[in-house]
Protein backbone atom coordinates (compact mmCIF):
# COMPACT_ATOMS: atom_id res chain seq x y z
CA UNK A 1 0.00 0.00 0.00
CA UNK A 2 0.98 3.09 -0.73
CA UNK A 3 -0.28 6.75 -0.99
CA UNK A 4 0.31 9.96 -2.89
CA UNK A 5 -0.45 13.70 -2.89
CA UNK A 6 -3.59 14.75 -4.40
CA UNK A 7 -2.11 18.27 -5.42
CA UNK A 8 0.15 17.06 -8.03
CA UNK A 9 -0.68 18.52 -11.38
CA UNK A 10 -2.15 16.52 -14.18
CA UNK A 11 -0.74 15.74 -16.77
CA UNK A 12 -2.35 15.12 -20.62
CA UNK A 13 -5.10 12.61 -20.48
CA UNK A 14 -4.71 9.96 -23.44
CA UNK A 15 -7.09 7.17 -23.43
CA UNK A 16 -10.48 7.78 -21.96
CA UNK A 17 -10.42 10.93 -22.12
CA UNK A 18 -13.70 11.23 -24.79
CA UNK A 19 -15.44 9.37 -22.12
CA UNK A 20 -14.29 11.62 -19.26
CA UNK A 21 -15.03 14.24 -20.84
CA UNK A 22 -18.50 12.94 -21.60
CA UNK A 23 -18.73 12.07 -17.59
CA UNK A 24 -17.81 15.70 -16.68
CA UNK A 25 -20.16 16.70 -18.87
CA UNK A 26 -22.77 14.24 -18.05
CA UNK A 27 -21.98 15.54 -14.31
CA UNK A 28 -22.87 19.01 -15.23
CA UNK A 29 -26.75 17.94 -15.47
CA UNK A 30 -26.99 16.04 -12.42
CA UNK A 31 -28.81 17.09 -9.34
CA UNK A 32 -28.96 14.69 -6.61
CA UNK A 33 -26.03 12.18 -5.42
CA UNK A 34 -27.92 8.94 -6.89
CA UNK A 35 -27.54 10.63 -9.91
CA UNK A 36 -23.40 11.62 -9.58
CA UNK A 37 -23.07 7.81 -8.32
CA UNK A 38 -24.58 6.33 -11.37
CA UNK A 39 -22.43 8.60 -14.00
CA UNK A 40 -19.38 8.24 -12.04
CA UNK A 41 -19.61 4.53 -11.43
CA UNK A 42 -19.72 3.44 -15.09
CA UNK A 43 -17.76 6.49 -16.33
CA UNK A 44 -15.43 5.73 -14.10
CA UNK A 45 -14.81 1.87 -14.40
CA UNK A 46 -14.15 2.19 -18.27
CA UNK A 47 -11.59 5.49 -18.58
CA UNK A 48 -9.65 3.28 -16.02
CA UNK A 49 -10.05 0.15 -17.55
CA UNK A 50 -11.00 -1.54 -13.98
CA UNK A 51 -13.15 -4.91 -13.11
CA UNK A 52 -15.04 -2.50 -10.23
CA UNK A 53 -15.79 0.98 -8.96
CA UNK A 54 -17.68 1.97 -5.73
CA UNK A 55 -18.69 5.47 -4.58
CA UNK A 56 -18.11 5.89 -1.23
CA UNK A 57 -20.08 8.58 0.49
CA UNK A 58 -19.05 9.85 4.02
CA UNK A 59 -22.33 9.39 6.51
CA UNK A 60 -20.98 10.95 10.17
CA UNK A 61 -18.51 8.12 11.39
CA UNK A 62 -19.34 5.81 8.51
CA UNK A 63 -18.49 5.17 4.84
CA UNK A 64 -21.24 4.23 2.91
CA UNK A 65 -21.27 2.39 -0.47
CA UNK A 66 -23.73 4.11 -2.02
CA UNK A 67 -23.14 2.71 -5.41
CA UNK A 68 -21.09 0.33 -7.59
CA UNK A 69 -20.71 -1.00 -10.87
CA UNK A 70 -18.47 -4.53 -11.03
CA UNK A 71 -18.08 -7.89 -12.92
CA UNK A 72 -19.25 -9.14 -9.19
CA UNK A 73 -21.07 -7.99 -5.87
CA UNK A 74 -19.19 -5.39 -3.84
CA UNK A 75 -20.83 -3.64 -0.66
CA UNK A 76 -23.62 -1.96 -2.45
CA UNK A 77 -26.01 0.04 0.08
CA UNK A 78 -23.63 -0.71 3.60
CA UNK A 79 -22.14 0.87 5.76
CA UNK A 80 -18.88 0.27 7.80
CA UNK A 81 -16.82 2.37 10.36
CA UNK A 82 -14.68 5.07 9.07
CA UNK A 83 -11.56 3.03 10.88
CA UNK A 84 -12.46 -0.25 9.55
CA UNK A 85 -12.91 0.20 5.88
CA UNK A 86 -10.05 1.79 3.34
CA UNK A 87 -12.31 4.24 1.61
CA UNK A 88 -12.84 5.26 5.35
CA UNK A 89 -9.24 6.15 5.91
CA UNK A 90 -8.77 7.70 2.73
CA UNK A 91 -11.78 10.40 3.86
CA UNK A 92 -9.97 10.94 6.61
CA UNK A 93 -6.37 11.78 5.71
CA UNK A 94 -7.60 13.08 2.60
CA UNK A 95 -4.77 10.87 0.55
CA UNK A 96 -5.27 8.65 -2.45
CA UNK A 97 -4.27 4.85 -1.48
CA UNK A 98 -2.74 2.22 -3.67
CA UNK A 99 -2.58 -1.57 -3.04
CA UNK A 100 -1.27 -3.54 -5.90
CA UNK A 101 -1.72 -6.78 -4.29
CA UNK A 102 -4.09 -6.47 -1.10
CA UNK A 103 -3.10 -10.25 0.15
CA UNK A 104 1.02 -9.07 0.31
CA UNK A 105 -0.05 -6.18 2.17
CA UNK A 106 -0.89 -6.60 5.62
CA UNK A 107 -2.33 -3.45 6.36
CA UNK A 108 -5.53 -4.54 4.38
CA UNK A 109 -8.60 -6.16 5.98
CA UNK A 110 -8.42 -8.96 3.88
CA UNK A 111 -11.54 -10.76 5.59
CA UNK A 112 -13.32 -8.04 4.09
CA UNK A 113 -11.95 -8.38 0.55
CA UNK A 114 -12.16 -12.34 0.75
CA UNK A 115 -15.64 -12.53 -0.63
CA UNK A 116 -15.13 -10.49 -3.37
CA UNK A 117 -13.27 -10.80 -6.88
CA UNK A 118 -11.00 -7.93 -5.57
CA UNK A 119 -7.08 -8.35 -5.52
CA UNK A 120 -5.79 -4.68 -5.66
CA UNK A 121 -7.31 -1.35 -5.44
CA UNK A 122 -6.83 3.04 -5.58
CA UNK A 123 -9.41 4.86 -4.08
CA UNK A 124 -8.99 8.72 -4.18
CA UNK A 125 -10.97 11.65 -1.99
CA UNK A 126 -13.38 13.46 -3.37
CA UNK A 127 -12.86 17.11 -2.66
CA UNK A 128 -9.20 15.92 -0.63
CA UNK A 129 -8.91 19.25 1.69
CA UNK A 130 -12.47 18.08 3.56
CA UNK A 131 -13.37 14.80 1.88
CA UNK A 132 -16.94 13.87 1.10
CA UNK A 133 -16.59 10.86 -0.46
CA UNK A 134 -14.42 8.47 -2.14
CA UNK A 135 -13.95 6.65 -5.45
CA UNK A 136 -12.66 3.12 -5.12
CA UNK A 137 -11.68 1.22 -7.83
CA UNK A 138 -10.89 -2.38 -7.72
CA UNK A 139 -9.12 -4.92 -10.33
CA UNK A 140 -9.76 -8.90 -10.19
CA UNK A 141 -5.57 -9.46 -10.52
CA UNK A 142 -2.92 -8.00 -8.39
CA UNK A 143 -2.26 -4.44 -10.34
CA UNK A 144 0.11 -1.55 -9.80
CA UNK A 145 -1.67 1.31 -11.79
CA UNK A 146 0.73 3.45 -13.35
CA UNK A 147 0.91 7.27 -12.88
CA UNK A 148 -1.24 7.67 -15.97
CA UNK A 149 -4.19 5.57 -14.62
CA UNK A 150 -4.03 8.01 -10.71
CA UNK A 151 -4.26 10.94 -12.77
CA UNK A 152 -7.53 10.07 -14.58
CA UNK A 153 -8.89 8.76 -10.98
CA UNK A 154 -7.91 11.94 -9.64
CA UNK A 155 -9.69 14.12 -12.34
CA UNK A 156 -12.72 11.71 -12.37
CA UNK A 157 -12.87 12.56 -8.14
CA UNK A 158 -12.84 16.40 -8.83
CA UNK A 159 -15.51 16.55 -11.33
CA UNK A 160 -17.43 14.49 -8.83
CA UNK A 161 -16.55 17.19 -6.13
CA UNK A 162 -17.66 20.06 -8.60
CA UNK A 163 -21.16 17.81 -9.04
CA UNK A 164 -21.88 17.42 -5.67
CA UNK A 165 -21.12 20.56 -4.82
CA UNK A 166 -23.61 22.13 -7.34
CA UNK A 167 -26.14 19.45 -6.45
CA UNK A 168 -25.62 20.89 -2.71
CA UNK A 169 -26.12 24.32 -4.22
CA UNK A 170 -29.13 24.00 -6.19
CA UNK A 171 -30.73 21.73 -2.95
CA UNK A 172 -29.74 25.01 -1.02
CA UNK A 173 -31.34 27.00 -3.94
CA UNK A 174 -34.35 25.35 -3.71
CA UNK A 175 -34.99 25.10 -0.06
CA UNK A 176 -34.46 28.97 0.04
CA UNK A 177 -37.19 29.75 -2.87
CA UNK A 178 -39.27 27.52 -1.02
CA UNK A 179 -38.59 29.18 2.17
CA UNK A 180 -39.58 32.56 0.65
CA UNK A 181 -42.39 31.29 -1.00
CA UNK A 182 -43.42 30.08 2.61
CA UNK A 183 -42.54 33.50 4.36
CA UNK A 184 -44.85 35.55 2.15
CA UNK A 185 -47.83 33.41 2.84
CA UNK A 186 -47.28 33.54 6.32
CA UNK A 187 -47.03 37.48 5.92
CA UNK A 188 -49.85 37.55 3.58
CA UNK A 189 -51.92 35.61 7.05
CA UNK A 190 -50.26 37.47 9.68
CA UNK A 191 -51.25 40.92 7.31
CA UNK A 192 -54.65 39.68 7.14
CA UNK A 193 -54.90 38.95 10.87
CA UNK A 194 -53.67 42.10 11.71
CA UNK A 195 -56.17 44.04 9.81
CA UNK A 196 -58.90 41.88 11.26
CA UNK A 197 -57.83 42.95 14.77
CA UNK A 198 -57.62 46.51 13.06
CA UNK A 199 -61.23 45.89 12.60
CA UNK A 200 -62.34 44.74 15.31
CA UNK A 201 -60.57 47.52 17.52
CA UNK A 202 -62.34 50.32 15.18
CA UNK A 203 -65.73 48.51 15.77
CA UNK A 204 -65.74 48.13 19.45
CA UNK A 205 -63.90 52.12 19.61
CA UNK A 206 -66.93 52.68 17.97
CA UNK A 207 -69.24 51.24 20.22
CA UNK A 208 -68.09 53.55 22.94
CA UNK A 209 -67.09 56.34 22.27
CA UNK A 210 -69.31 59.46 22.07
CA UNK A 211 -67.89 61.88 19.36
CA UNK A 212 -65.67 61.86 16.49
CA UNK A 213 -63.04 63.60 18.47
CA UNK A 214 -63.22 60.97 21.55
CA UNK A 215 -62.92 58.64 19.20
CA UNK A 216 -59.69 59.53 16.96
CA UNK A 217 -58.03 59.90 20.58
CA UNK A 218 -58.84 56.56 21.74
CA UNK A 219 -58.47 54.63 18.11
CA UNK A 220 -55.34 56.17 17.87
CA UNK A 221 -53.98 55.24 21.25
CA UNK A 222 -54.93 51.70 20.42
CA UNK A 223 -52.98 51.00 17.14
CA UNK A 224 -50.12 52.81 18.47
CA UNK A 225 -50.09 50.15 21.81
CA UNK A 226 -50.84 47.36 18.56
CA UNK A 227 -47.65 49.09 16.52
CA UNK A 228 -45.65 48.71 19.75
CA UNK A 229 -46.80 44.77 20.29
CA UNK A 230 -45.74 43.62 16.65
CA UNK A 231 -42.43 45.64 17.41
CA UNK A 232 -41.58 43.51 20.53
CA UNK A 233 -42.44 40.49 17.96
CA UNK A 234 -40.42 41.94 15.40
CA UNK A 235 -37.51 42.09 17.91
CA UNK A 236 -37.31 38.42 19.02
CA UNK A 237 -38.29 37.30 14.97
CA UNK A 238 -41.99 36.08 16.24
CA UNK A 239 -40.72 34.03 19.29
CA UNK A 240 -41.79 34.56 23.00
CA UNK A 241 -41.78 38.22 23.94
CA UNK A 242 -41.89 38.30 27.75
CA UNK A 243 -44.20 39.92 30.40
CA UNK A 244 -42.01 42.25 32.13
CA UNK A 245 -40.50 43.72 28.77
CA UNK A 246 -44.36 44.39 27.47
CA UNK A 247 -45.09 46.25 30.70
CA UNK A 248 -41.78 48.03 30.44
CA UNK A 249 -43.04 49.10 27.01
CA UNK A 250 -46.61 49.80 27.53
CA UNK A 251 -45.62 52.17 31.01
CA UNK A 252 -43.38 53.95 29.39
CA UNK A 253 -46.18 55.73 26.92
CA UNK A 254 -48.13 56.64 29.84
CA UNK A 255 -45.49 57.68 32.70
CA UNK A 256 -42.23 59.54 32.38
CA UNK A 257 -41.56 57.88 35.94
CA UNK A 258 -41.88 54.48 35.05
CA UNK A 259 -39.38 53.65 38.21
CA UNK A 260 -41.33 56.07 40.13
CA UNK A 261 -44.92 55.11 39.24
CA UNK A 262 -45.00 51.29 38.81
CA UNK A 263 -43.56 48.40 41.35
CA UNK A 264 -43.08 45.39 38.62
CA UNK A 265 -41.84 42.39 40.02
CA UNK A 266 -42.23 38.89 38.94
CA UNK A 267 -40.62 35.71 37.46
CA UNK A 268 -39.61 35.27 33.67
CA UNK A 269 -42.93 34.36 31.66
CA UNK A 270 -43.13 34.40 28.03
CA UNK A 271 -46.12 34.10 25.64
CA UNK A 272 -46.56 32.82 22.19
CA UNK A 273 -46.77 35.48 19.62
CA UNK A 274 -50.64 35.33 19.51
CA UNK A 275 -51.03 35.46 23.12
CA UNK A 276 -48.62 38.33 23.48
CA UNK A 277 -50.44 40.72 21.27
CA UNK A 278 -54.03 40.20 23.79
CA UNK A 279 -51.34 40.88 26.82
CA UNK A 280 -50.35 44.15 25.23
CA UNK A 281 -53.83 45.37 24.55
CA UNK A 282 -54.92 44.23 27.61
CA UNK A 283 -52.46 46.12 29.62
CA UNK A 284 -52.61 48.89 27.27
CA UNK A 285 -56.01 49.39 28.39
CA UNK A 286 -55.59 49.04 32.06
CA UNK A 287 -52.76 51.97 31.94
CA UNK A 288 -54.56 53.80 29.82
CA UNK A 289 -57.78 53.53 32.04
CA UNK A 290 -55.45 53.90 35.15
CA UNK A 291 -54.59 57.51 33.49
CA UNK A 292 -58.04 58.68 32.63
CA UNK A 293 -60.22 57.75 36.16
CA UNK A 294 -56.98 55.90 38.28
CA UNK A 295 -54.04 55.77 40.20
CA UNK A 296 -52.22 57.83 37.06
CA UNK A 297 -54.71 60.56 36.80
CA UNK A 298 -53.17 62.30 40.01
CA UNK A 299 -49.66 63.09 40.44
CA UNK A 300 -49.22 60.47 43.88
CA UNK A 301 -50.68 57.80 42.46
CA UNK A 302 -49.25 54.19 41.86
CA UNK A 303 -49.51 50.89 40.26
CA UNK A 304 -48.38 47.39 41.97
CA UNK A 305 -47.89 44.65 39.12
CA UNK A 306 -46.72 41.86 40.71
CA UNK A 307 -47.00 38.02 39.55
CA UNK A 308 -46.02 35.13 40.72
CA UNK A 309 -46.40 30.91 39.41
CA UNK A 310 -47.65 28.30 41.98
CA UNK A 311 -45.84 25.30 40.54
CA UNK A 312 -47.17 22.56 43.09
CA UNK A 313 -49.78 21.77 40.63
CA UNK A 314 -48.80 20.88 37.27
CA UNK A 315 -48.37 22.76 34.54
CA UNK A 316 -48.71 25.55 37.42
CA UNK A 317 -50.53 28.42 38.33
CA UNK A 318 -50.13 32.18 37.46
CA UNK A 319 -51.48 34.71 39.52
CA UNK A 320 -51.04 38.52 38.56
CA UNK A 321 -52.57 41.31 40.84
CA UNK A 322 -52.58 44.70 39.11
CA UNK A 323 -52.93 47.06 42.37
CA UNK A 324 -53.56 50.37 41.80
CA UNK A 325 -53.03 53.03 45.29
CA UNK A 326 -53.27 57.00 45.69
CA UNK A 327 -56.06 57.77 43.08
CA UNK A 328 -58.80 59.36 43.35
CA UNK A 329 -61.62 57.30 45.52
CA UNK A 330 -63.75 54.77 43.21
CA UNK A 331 -67.02 54.98 43.37
CA UNK A 332 -67.98 51.48 42.25
CA UNK A 333 -67.38 49.92 38.71
CA UNK A 334 -68.02 51.83 35.72
CA UNK A 335 -72.37 51.53 34.36
CA UNK A 336 -71.02 50.22 31.28
CA UNK A 337 -68.55 47.70 30.37
CA UNK A 338 -66.17 49.23 28.24
CA UNK A 339 -63.72 47.60 25.54
CA UNK A 340 -60.55 47.60 28.43
CA UNK A 341 -62.89 45.34 30.73
CA UNK A 342 -63.99 43.51 27.71
CA UNK A 343 -60.14 42.99 26.81
CA UNK A 344 -59.35 41.81 29.85
CA UNK A 345 -62.21 39.03 30.77
CA UNK A 346 -63.08 37.91 27.07
CA UNK A 347 -59.85 38.70 25.64
CA UNK A 348 -56.83 37.76 27.82
CA UNK A 349 -58.62 35.41 30.40
CA UNK A 350 -60.15 33.78 27.67
CA UNK A 351 -56.83 33.72 25.57
CA UNK A 352 -55.17 32.00 28.51
CA UNK A 353 -57.93 29.74 29.78
CA UNK A 354 -58.15 31.12 32.87
CA UNK A 355 -59.92 34.13 35.10
CA UNK A 356 -59.77 37.95 35.54
CA UNK A 357 -61.53 39.29 37.94
CA UNK A 358 -61.88 43.26 38.09
CA UNK A 359 -62.45 44.74 41.66
CA UNK A 360 -63.37 48.41 41.61
CA UNK A 361 -62.58 49.57 45.22
CA UNK A 362 -62.69 52.37 46.64
CA UNK A 363 -58.77 52.64 47.21
CA UNK A 364 -58.23 51.92 44.14
CA UNK A 365 -58.72 49.63 41.15
CA UNK A 366 -57.68 45.75 41.96
CA UNK A 367 -57.40 43.08 38.82
CA UNK A 368 -56.23 39.95 39.29
CA UNK A 369 -55.71 37.08 36.88
CA UNK A 370 -55.63 33.51 37.80
CA UNK A 371 -54.31 31.58 34.32
CA UNK A 372 -52.86 28.09 33.96
CA UNK A 373 -49.31 27.87 32.17
CA UNK A 374 -49.58 26.50 28.90
CA UNK A 375 -48.13 26.86 25.11
CA UNK A 376 -49.08 30.37 24.90
CA UNK A 377 -47.77 31.47 28.30
CA UNK A 378 -45.05 29.32 29.86
CA UNK A 379 -41.87 30.48 32.20
CA UNK A 380 -39.06 31.40 30.71
CA UNK A 381 -35.48 30.38 31.02
CA UNK B 1 -87.50 34.15 13.24
CA UNK B 2 -85.81 32.45 15.71
CA UNK B 3 -82.71 33.26 17.87
CA UNK B 4 -80.07 31.06 16.50
CA UNK B 5 -77.46 30.02 18.72
CA UNK B 6 -73.48 30.40 17.15
CA UNK B 7 -70.57 28.80 18.52
CA UNK B 8 -67.27 30.35 17.64
CA UNK B 9 -63.95 29.17 17.58
CA UNK B 10 -61.11 31.72 16.91
CA UNK B 11 -57.54 31.79 18.86
CA UNK B 12 -57.30 35.71 18.19
CA UNK B 13 -59.06 37.26 21.21
CA UNK B 14 -60.11 40.49 19.62
CA UNK B 15 -61.24 38.94 16.48
CA UNK B 16 -63.49 36.69 18.57
CA UNK B 17 -64.72 40.30 20.22
CA UNK B 18 -65.61 41.08 17.10
CA UNK B 19 -67.13 38.30 15.84
CA UNK B 20 -69.36 38.09 18.86
CA UNK B 21 -70.61 41.04 18.66
CA UNK B 22 -71.32 41.25 15.11
CA UNK B 23 -73.47 37.95 15.83
CA UNK B 24 -75.34 39.70 18.69
CA UNK B 25 -76.19 42.63 16.32
CA UNK B 26 -77.35 40.29 13.84
CA UNK B 27 -79.38 39.25 16.43
CA UNK B 28 -77.74 36.04 17.30
CA UNK B 29 -76.82 34.14 20.70
CA UNK B 30 -73.61 33.48 21.26
CA UNK B 31 -73.78 29.83 22.24
CA UNK B 32 -70.05 29.77 23.40
CA UNK B 33 -66.76 31.40 22.14
CA UNK B 34 -63.00 29.36 22.87
CA UNK B 35 -59.42 29.93 21.75
CA UNK B 36 -58.23 26.51 21.87
CA UNK B 37 -59.92 23.13 20.05
CA UNK B 38 -60.21 21.51 22.92
CA UNK B 39 -62.14 24.02 25.05
CA UNK B 40 -64.49 23.63 22.11
CA UNK B 41 -64.52 20.03 21.78
CA UNK B 42 -65.18 19.86 25.61
CA UNK B 43 -68.20 22.01 25.02
CA UNK B 44 -69.86 20.27 22.35
CA UNK B 45 -69.52 16.89 24.39
CA UNK B 46 -71.80 18.56 27.32
CA UNK B 47 -74.00 21.12 25.24
CA UNK B 48 -76.66 20.86 23.56
CA UNK B 49 -75.87 21.74 19.35
CA UNK B 50 -75.55 25.04 18.55
CA UNK B 51 -77.60 25.86 15.17
CA UNK B 52 -74.49 27.40 13.75
CA UNK B 53 -70.93 27.79 14.24
CA UNK B 54 -67.77 30.22 13.06
CA UNK B 55 -64.98 28.52 13.03
CA UNK B 56 -60.98 29.88 12.26
CA UNK B 57 -59.16 27.29 10.79
CA UNK B 58 -55.37 27.41 12.50
CA UNK B 59 -56.05 27.81 15.89
CA UNK B 60 -52.83 28.53 17.99
CA UNK B 61 -51.52 26.08 15.83
CA UNK B 62 -53.59 23.81 16.11
CA UNK B 63 -56.17 22.66 13.02
CA UNK B 64 -59.76 23.17 13.80
CA UNK B 65 -60.58 20.27 12.03
CA UNK B 66 -61.87 18.20 14.61
CA UNK B 67 -64.37 20.32 15.92
CA UNK B 68 -65.55 20.51 12.08
CA UNK B 69 -66.09 16.62 12.05
CA UNK B 70 -67.88 16.70 14.92
CA UNK B 71 -70.49 19.68 13.97
CA UNK B 72 -70.58 17.50 10.87
CA UNK B 73 -71.86 14.30 12.27
CA UNK B 74 -74.01 16.61 14.50
CA UNK B 75 -75.17 17.75 11.76
CA UNK B 76 -74.88 21.47 12.38
CA UNK B 77 -73.57 23.99 9.52
CA UNK B 78 -70.63 26.14 9.94
CA UNK B 79 -68.37 28.26 7.80
CA UNK B 80 -64.66 29.25 8.15
CA UNK B 81 -62.83 32.20 8.69
CA UNK B 82 -59.36 32.06 7.96
CA UNK B 83 -56.34 34.58 6.87
CA UNK B 84 -54.62 31.62 5.08
CA UNK B 85 -55.71 32.05 1.41
CA UNK B 86 -54.84 28.45 0.35
CA UNK B 87 -55.10 26.48 3.45
CA UNK B 88 -55.57 22.57 2.79
CA UNK B 89 -58.71 21.26 4.25
CA UNK B 90 -59.32 17.55 3.06
CA UNK B 91 -62.69 16.55 3.10
CA UNK B 92 -64.03 20.33 4.15
CA UNK B 93 -63.97 21.49 0.28
CA UNK B 94 -67.87 22.66 -0.09
CA UNK B 95 -67.50 24.38 3.05
CA UNK B 96 -68.10 27.85 3.40
CA UNK B 97 -64.82 30.44 3.66
CA UNK B 98 -65.27 33.65 4.88
CA UNK B 99 -61.64 36.05 4.50
CA UNK B 100 -60.82 37.77 7.10
CA UNK B 101 -61.09 40.73 7.41
CA UNK B 102 -63.84 39.50 7.82
CA UNK B 103 -67.25 41.28 5.33
CA UNK B 104 -70.12 41.58 8.03
CA UNK B 105 -72.32 41.19 4.87
CA UNK B 106 -71.28 37.99 4.21
CA UNK B 107 -71.02 36.76 8.12
CA UNK B 108 -74.76 37.41 7.85
CA UNK B 109 -75.96 35.68 4.80
CA UNK B 110 -73.94 32.98 6.42
CA UNK B 111 -75.96 33.23 9.61
CA UNK B 112 -79.42 33.19 7.86
CA UNK B 113 -78.74 29.89 6.30
CA UNK B 114 -77.64 28.78 10.10
CA UNK B 115 -81.07 29.83 11.07
CA UNK B 116 -82.84 27.59 7.94
CA UNK B 117 -80.69 24.76 8.76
Amino acid sequence: MRELDVNHSIGDAETGLTTLIEMIETLSATRTINEVADVVRGAARRILDADGVAFVMRDKDLCWYVDEDAIGPLWKGKRFPMDQCVAGRVMKSGRVVVCPDIYADPDMPHDAYRPTFVKSLAIAPVRPRDPIAAIAVYWARPYDPPPEVLRKLQVVARATASALESGRLNDYLAASLEHGHFLLRELDHRVKNTLAIVQSITRQTLRTTPSPEAFADVFESRILALSQAHELLTRRAWGRPQLEEILQRTLATFADDVAGRFEVQGPAVAFSAETAVSVHMAIHELIANAARHGALSTPQGRVAIEWNVDKATAPGLLTLIWREQGGPALSGPPTRNGFGSKMVHQGLARDLGGQAVLDFAPTGLVFTLRAPLSERMSLAA
Amino acid sequence: MKTARVMIVEDEALVAMMVEDMLGDMGCEVAGSFGAVDAALAWLRDHPSPDGAVLDVNIGGEMVFPVAERLREQGVPFVFATGYGDLPRAGFESVQVLAKPINAGALRLAVERFRIG
